[in-house]
């Protein structure tokens, strides 16, 4: 980033988000993403989504795998785990459980959720837990400096791929509407007041909200999923597209080989917390277990 | 190697176990099994007055420790009712519908307790003594100045009823055809023989007919026998000893000539080449007199046991024991049984 | 039986195929016995395979004094079924009873019934089980119950007891059903009480009619489902495994009653990610597996350690490694449970040694996790999970309420959530409380919950270092002697489930006038280790019976202390049999360390 703007574009914007009170939401460690790192517009997104949604901090639980991109809690004044690298959905499960008035915001990396966590998402998704995951997709493993992910491009040199990944990556977005999320959207680090709005959409959702993010790694990655290539072939979704057509979601997901921004799907369905509630009372209705 | 045969002796009994332990000594290969319908390993059945004088327990009835039918791996398969054997193709039927082979069967099956006509409705009130349990329920239904009513008086009753009397019990003898048996004595010596059990303390009662036996009124223990002159008596057990009938209904497909008893050669053998007998249940072939004779008492069965074993595994010996059939009273007033001793 | 513990001690074996009713047949007997005021110690065992008819056993131990473990051999056997029942047989002491099936069904090929394979000192009672049921029913299904009764005929024991758990056994179903099971049960009865009776098997009525009323039959299983009630778990996450499946069913059932939540996860993995995810969350939170669930929690088993979040997760161990022996005991995941995972992760392992200390340690394994903030690993095993024992709960609850203090937040200063204080324990605040947002992590941290290596000694040193006083925790046994005070030639020191059998062995071998104790150690990490040291000083050998390959107990102690030890080792899937360790205990008492001692810390020279 050049020198000579920053001070220039501090001033001016700081204003603007001193008066607007989502700096409350930033912790007081800065962060340790490169420079240029797409995270940092997941960082802004992030609080000032809590902030118009008006989430005291301490409902927030922010909850990460091992990443790059898992680093987020430390960045956010909210309360914070950094668990393990792909178990970043099941601990969050496991906090919403066991309190239901906690926001609870997953996030993780594409590695950290498609690779090791794979698992975990389906169940995750079809359960219906009231959170939201956001994937930070930036097709390579950043942390441990640039190896090939599960939705790293066909062709693409990675220091495990050094004669070109042939695997092919594979589609979040299908997935997910697969294994009925009940809110699945894309936005895009380059367009932060959208993906601002896109996050807030996604945690206001009641029930397993799934947002990905497509984001640059500046460092690891300089050929394919650049802010250069990704600004060039990102669009919106069409605007008559109807998010409660599953069928009209999936079509668009296929539509493009990188999808469009926005929101492709939404259902209303109980929560694993009313089931949970249901569950309860037809328990306690139930004549009493044997001994 | 070929499979070892297969001895199967029926009954577990002084014949039986005489048999199974003479095979045993004869051939260490061969598969030996012993089928009873008793619940305990084989002891002297005329032990079994010794409970009277305290001797309850069954271990010590044991003619041989449980773990000699391991270690000489005899198979003893108790609460086992043979129902048929079948000749032709060699096999015998269990009443719980098992069916065993064998390449060679020894009847042992004994004599079951015989009970007149008139007193058979009469039976579920009476007290048998044949088998340790039935010893047991009469010792434990018999209170020691108790009172028992024998009817008949066979050799195995009579020697219970001295028992009962010199253990302080009061004893009441009512004579039949079958007093005595398998003893036959004649009018006179039958008058001596009762004689000398009265002085003993037996009270004999003759010429009388028992009709039935039932409880007394109102009571929970105790009998009443009912004879058909319309007299009564009481009593706490009724003991019925008419001498024994051989067990060989099971054998009636088995392709053997029985006549009261399985008929045997002098060897033992059967009409059949694979089947043999031995002990109360045969009637062997006396060639002087000849006719099929029984011949009682321990002494005789568990020779014919040892000898059937014996033949069984090739040998051809004969029985020839000729114990004299004879009853007397000595001096003392003692009565003396040629075969039927201890 | 020890001569020094009189009155009745009895175990039935009931052997059948799974068609039979053998489990609600052995189900009936305990229930009864527990009834009467008798102890209670059964084991069943299912057929690995889920249909056909697979082989059923119901052991059930009655005595009118405590005892600690099944017995060797069998009292009575009972057969439903002698396919199964024949291989049984010899587990019968001599003069004990087998109780079979007369009555003609089908033919059945040579050694085909159960009489042929009856020792000549055993008591062989045949009777007409299919008979007597059609009679009394005019159906043959209550046959398992015809046996029932014809056992408590021939035994002595009263039929209103049976009668009474009957009635409750189907109380479910129409009454035709219990009417019906009553009849069965009254035919066999009649039947056994005219039986003549040759085996010296006596039960009756016992002497003093202890707490029947208040006896509970539980499993190991039941009873931690139990404990994690009573002490008010929030949440359960669980994924099946055998043997710990049957905690998580009682705990479906329970759970949601008892206004807790209970979630059937993807895998162990999630399962205790979850768990930890609410234990963090200020939840109860519980979850049970077996060895290989364990062995996927490892990971997540040091993030509990790290970042100091307090859960439950109860292991009961199966034949290993791998999938292993899935239907057979073991105790070989100590050394995952103690030490699994990476780096230093001391962590709190509770190894009770009979059902009620099953009930304790998972009740009282909460306030211990949130008292030091960490994972408790409550280690039984199969024999223990299943294990049926007479348990007389407490009238009240015995365990703590969930503290729920909001740190102070001292003015001026942030938060630290893993502040270095002079115990090691940090002030938790729970998501939700106002002023005390902070992150915690898997990397290490400084006091404020921020990654930083700077301070990883003094962090290593205060995980490890807080959890030593839990060694004495008020309220728990964490490790006991038993037997001869003083000095005694024969110690044995023993964990879990074996113990009961070292308990037999030790009274056994008094009997004998060997001079002997034992101690049990339940809490294996951190390990009690002063006085399991006083006791070593205390025994000329110490034998550690354990069915494990390698002794991992027996390495672990010998390692902690420095001194040596003699092990005796079984890994057949089956319990330790007594009269294995009393062999042990008399070749010790006679001759010294010798043979069969496999510790290298044994080379470095004698055991005092
Ligand atoms: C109470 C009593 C006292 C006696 N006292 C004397 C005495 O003092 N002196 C003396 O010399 N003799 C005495 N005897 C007689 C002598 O003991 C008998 O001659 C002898 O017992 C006969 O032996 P055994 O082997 O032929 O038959 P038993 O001993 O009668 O045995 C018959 C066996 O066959 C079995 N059996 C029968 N039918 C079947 C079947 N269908 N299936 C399977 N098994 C079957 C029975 O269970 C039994 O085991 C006494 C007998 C009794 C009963
Ligand atoms: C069990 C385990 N395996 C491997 C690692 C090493 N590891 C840390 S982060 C990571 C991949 C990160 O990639 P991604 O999830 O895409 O996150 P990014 O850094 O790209 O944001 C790996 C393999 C680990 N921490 N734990
Ligand atoms: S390595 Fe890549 S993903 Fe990680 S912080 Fe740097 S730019 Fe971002
Ligand atoms: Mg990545």
């Amino acid at each position: 980033m050049n020198e000579h703007v920053k001070p220039v574009y501090l001033e001016e914007k700081l204003d603007e988000i001193r008066a607007d009170g989502h700096l409350a939401y930033r912790s007081k460690s800065l962060p340790t993403w490169c420079p240029g790192c797409g995270y940092f517009a997941m960082q802004e997104g992030l609080t000032i989504a809590l902030n118009r949604l008006g989430i005291r901090n301490e409902d927030a639980v922010v909850v990460s795998g091992i990443g790059c991109s898992s680093r987020f809690p430390f960045f956010v004044n909210t309360y914070g785990f950094h668990t393990l690298h792909g178990r970043t959905l099941p601990v969050a499960t496991g906090v919403k459980t066991a309190n239901d008035a906690l926001t609870v915001v997953a996030i993780g990396g594409d590695g950290d959720g498609f690779a090791i966590g794979g698992g975990h998402i389906p169940h995750a998704a079809r359960r219906n837990v009231d959170m939201t995951y956001m994937v930070f997709d930036n097709g390579i493993y950043g942390l441990t400096k640039g190896q090939t992910s599960p939705t790293t491009a066909v062709g693409f040199r990675s220091k495990t791929t050094p004669y070109a990944n042939e695997d092919q990556p594979l589609h979040p977005l299908m997935m997910l509407l697969a294994y009925r999320a009940s809110w699945v959207g894309q936005a895009y680090a380059g367009r932060p007041h959208h993906l601002a709005d896109m996050m807030e959409q996604a945690i206001a959702h009641r029930g397993f909200s799934y947002l990905h993010i497509l984001s640059p790694c500046v460092t690891f990655d300089k050929t394919d999923r650049t802010y250069a290539n990704l600004n060039m072939q990102v669009q919106d979704l069409p605007d008559d597209h109807d998010p409660t057509d599953l069928m009209a979601a999936m079509a668009q997901a296929a539509a493009h080989e990188i999808p469009a921004l926005g929101l492709f799907y939404r259902e209303e369905r109980p929560t694993l917390t009313d089931v949970m509630n249901d569950t309860a009372e037809r328990a306690r209705n139930a004549p009493a277990p044997a001994e | 190697m070929a499979d070892p045969l297969h001895h199967v002796i029926i009954g577990s009994g002084s014949a039986g176990f005489g048999a199974a332990a003479t095979l045993r000594e004869n051939d260490p290969d061969c598969r030996i099994s012993m089928i009873t319908m008793d619940s305990l390993p084989f002891y002297n059945r005329y032990d079994l007055p010794r409970i009277f004088r305290g001797c309850t327990d069954w271990h010590e009835l044991l003619a041989v420790p449980p773990a000699y039918y391991s270690e000489n791996r005899i198979t003893l398969r108790r609460h086992n009712k043979v129902v048929d054997v079948d000749g032709k193709t060699q096999q015998i039927r269990l009443a719980h519908q098992e069916v065993i082979h064998f390449d060679s069967l020894l009847v042992c099956a004994g004599g079951r307790a015989y009970l007149p006509e008139t007193l058979i409705d009469s039976a579920p009130l009476m007290h048998g003594f044949g088998s340790y349990e039935a010893a047991m329920r009469l010792y434990r239904d018999l209170p020691e100045n108790g009172h028992a009513v024998m009817i008949g008086g066979d050799m195995i009753g009579i020697d219970l009823a001295l028992t009962l009397l010199d253990t302080g019990r009061r004893v009441t003898l009512v004579t039949n055809a079958q007093t005595f048996w398998p003893h036959e004595p004649d009018d006179e010596l039958r008058a001596q023989l009762l004689q000398a059990l009265a002085r003993r303390g037996i009270e004999v009662v003759q010429d009388a007919r028992p009709a039935t036996v039932t409880t007394p009124e109102g009571a929970e223990r105790g009998r009443v026998v009912a004879f058909e002159d319309g007299t009564t008596m009481t009593a706490d057990v009724v003991i019925p000893s008419c001498g024994l009938v051989p067990m060989v209904e099971f054998m009636l497909n088995a392709g053997v000539d029985i006549e009261r008893g399985l008929l045997v050669t002098p060897e033992l053998g059967t009409t059949h080449p694979h089947i043999w007998a031995a002990g109360d249940v045969c009637q062997i072939w006396n060639d002087e007199e000849k006719a099929y004779k029984f011949y009682h008492g321990w002494k005789n069965v568990r020779v014919m046991g040892e000898l059937a074993a014996r033949n069984i595994k090739g040998a051809h010996e004969i029985f020839d024991v000729k114990v004299e059939d004879r009853i007397e009273v000595d001096d003392q007033g003692n009565i003396h049984s040629t075969f039927w001793t201890h | 039986m020890a001569k020094s513990r009189n009155g009745t001690d009895i175990q039935f074996a009931i052997i059948g195929s799974a068609g039979d009713g053998t489990i609600a047949a052995g189900d009936i007997m305990k229930r009864a016995a527990a009834l009467m005021g008798y102890k209670v110690i059964a084991f069943d065992i299912y057929p690995p395979e889920i249909r056909g008819f697979g082989k059923c056993i119901s052991r059930i131990r009655i005595s009118s004094q405590q005892t600690y473990s099944l017995k060797h051999k069998s009292d009575v056997l009972i057969s439903l079924n002698d396919s199964h029942a024949i291989a049984h047989v010899g587990e019968v002491r001599d003069f004990g009873a087998v109780l079979f099936e007369d009555s003609p069904i089908a033919a059945i090929p040579e050694g085909g019934h159960i009489s042929a394979h009856i020792a000549a000192a055993q008591v062989p009672y045949g009777f007409a089980n299919r008979r007597i049921c059609e009679e009394a029913t005019g159906k043959a299904r209550s046959r398992n119950i015809v046996a029932l009764g014809y056992a408590a005929g021939l035994f002595d024991i009263p039929a209103e007891i049976f009668h009474e758990i009957i009635a409750q056994k189907f109380a479910k179903k129409p009454q035709a059903v219990t009417d019906d099971n009553i009849r069965a049960f009254d035919a066999g009865f009649a039947a056994g009480k005219a039986t003549f009776k040759l085996d010296d098997v006596r039960v009756g009525m016992p002497q003093q009619v202890a707490n029947g009323k208040d006896a509970v039959m539980m499993t190991g299983n039941g009873a931690v489902a139990r404990g994690f009630l009573e002490a008010g778990i929030d949440t359960y996450f669980g994924y099946p495994i055998t043997p710990a499946t049957s905690i998580m069913e009682r705990l479906a059932a329970a759970l949601p009653r008892a206004g807790g939540r209970f979630l059937q996860t993807e895998d162990e993995i999630a399962a205790i990610s979850a768990t930890l995810g609410a234990g963090y969350a200020g939840a109860r939170a519980a979850t049970a597996t077996s060895g290989p669930g364990l062995a996927l929690m490892t990971e997540m088993m040091g993030l509990g350690v790290m970042a100091e979040v307090p859960f439950v997760v109860v292991v009961s161990q199966r034949g290993g490694p791998s999938t292993g022996l899935p239907t057979k005991t073991e105790q070989s995941d100590l050394n995952l449970a103690v030490f699994g995972g990476s780096g230093d992760a001391r962590r709190i392992v509770l190894a009770p040694t009979n059902v009620e200390g099953c009930y304790r340690c998972a009740g009282m394994a909460f306030e211990i996790a949130e008292k030091y903030q960490t994972p408790v690993i409550v280690l039984i095993d199969l024999y223990l999970s299943n294990r049926f024992e007479t348990v007389i709960p407490p009238r009240e609850n015995v365990f703590a309420p969930k503290p729920r203090i909001k740190p102070e937040l001292p003015e001026n200063q942030p938060y630290r959530r893993f502040a270095l204080t002079d115990d090691g324990i940090s002030p938790r605040a729970l998501p939700g409380d106002e002023g005390h947002m902070h992150t915690v992590t898997g990397l290490e941290h400084n006091e404020l919950g921020r990654p930083s290596d700077a301070l990883h000694q003094q962090m290593n040193a205060k995980r490890h270092d807080k959890l030593t006083s839990a060694t004495r925790y008020p309220g728990l046994t964490t490790c006991k002697r038993f037997g001869d005070e003083g000095r005694v030639k024969v110690g044995i020191l023993g964990w879990g489930s074996t113990f009961g059998e070292i308990l037999e062995t030790m009274y056994a071998a008094q009997d004998e006038g060997i001079s002997c104790a034992a101690m049990k150690v339940v809490m294996l990490s951190p390990l009690p280790e002063e006085r399991i040291n006083e006791f070593f000083d205390d025994c000329d050998h110490i034998l550690v019976p354990e069915l494990n390959h390698e002794g991992q107990f027996a390495n672990l102690v010998s390692g902690a202390l420095g001194r040596p030890v003699v092990r005796l080792n079984r890994t057949t899937g089956a319990p330790m049999m007594v009269d294995e360790i009393l062999a042990e205990v008399r070749r010790l008492a006679q001759t010294g360390i010798g043979e069969g001692t496999h510790s290298p810390v044994q080379q470095q020279g004698a055991t005092t």
